[in-house]
């Protein structure tokens, strides 16, 4: 019995590492940030917003859509006065549970002009999404953001110019050819 | 025979009330309504933890649907700002 509990663990485990921890360290940089935005959400929570909801107002109802399927949301932004607030090693231990088998980069951009460097990772499983991570590094901010659970991107991007979102602007390819 | 006739005579007999007797009467009479108090006392603060629970619940939910907007902001707005980067970086291409 003990063995077969054993092996279960075992056999679990790797879903359990496949979740993108925010590390607790990054939590200083909010002493050093002018803004910080620091949400989390998980499935109880996401739960509790659904029910005000409303279906009868088709922002909300898309909204309760999209997070049907939904684990969890966390995000964390921080916002700097100057540069050179934050080092890379302080993003390092997110890029590493990124560079996991279980997630692929579909977006990855480094731009030299504005110093920005974009990243987008999504985590497969059956053919379906099972989780998106995007992160985004500027010489005065770094956003991470972490959603699980099942999710369609195409969704995110319709929530544009609805329940309070700016609208993406979508005229141009979003250069997936770019990818690694 | 006598003695027992005697005893239970003794025990029929009619006694005096004892003093304050009516008084202790009327008080247990006029204190019945406090039960009836307490019920309606009980009933209030139960409607009213309820309530505050209600409120509380309510509020909790407020939070989180402003907390999910917030989320959701944030993503689409870095989404956007990853299309713009890609889109820069293919122009200058």
């Amino acid at each position: 019995m003990i063995k077969l509990a054993l092996i279960t663990c075992l056999s679990l485990a790797p879903l359990g590492a496949q979740e993108l921890k925010i590390p607790a360290s990054l939590d200083r940089l909010a002493a050093k940030a002018t803004e910080v935005v620091d949400v989390t959400m998980d499935a109880n929570l996401l739960q509790l917003a659904g029910r005000f909801l409303s279906d009868k107002n088709p922002d909300d109802a898309q909204v309760k859509k999209l997070i049907e399927g939904l684990k969890g949301i966390y995000v964390r932004s921080f916002e700097f006065a100057k540069q050179g607030e934050y080092q890379d090693s302080d993003v390092e231990p997110v890029r590493a549970q990124l560079h996991t088998p279980a997630w692929s980069r579909i977006v990855g951009v480094r731009s030299q002009k504005s110093n920005e460097n974009s990243e987008v990772y999504v985590k497969t499983g059956n053919g379906k999404i099972g989780g998106l991570a995007i992160l985004v590094t500027e010489p005065k901010q770094l956003t991470i953001v972490s959603i699980e659970g099942s999710i369609d991107p195409d969704q995110l991007g319709q929530l544009g110019g609805h329940f309070g979102i700016p609208k993406i602007d979508t005229r141009k390819e979003t250069g997936h050819g770019k990818d690694e | 025979m006598q003695d027992f006739e005697q005893q239970l005579r003794d025990a029929l007999a009619r006694k005096e009330q004892p003093p304050y007797f009516e008084a202790k009467v009327l008080a247990a009479t006029r204190r019945q309504p406090k039960p009836v108090f307490l019920r309606w006392a009980f009933a209030t603060a139960s409607a009213l933890l309820i309530a505050a629970g209600i409120w509380t619940d309510h509020r909790a939910g407020i939070q989180a649907k402003e907390q999910l907007q917030l989320a959701l902001r944030v993503t689409v707005t870095e989404l956007g700002k990853v299309q713009r980067t890609v889109r820069a970086s293919t122009e200058e291409e």
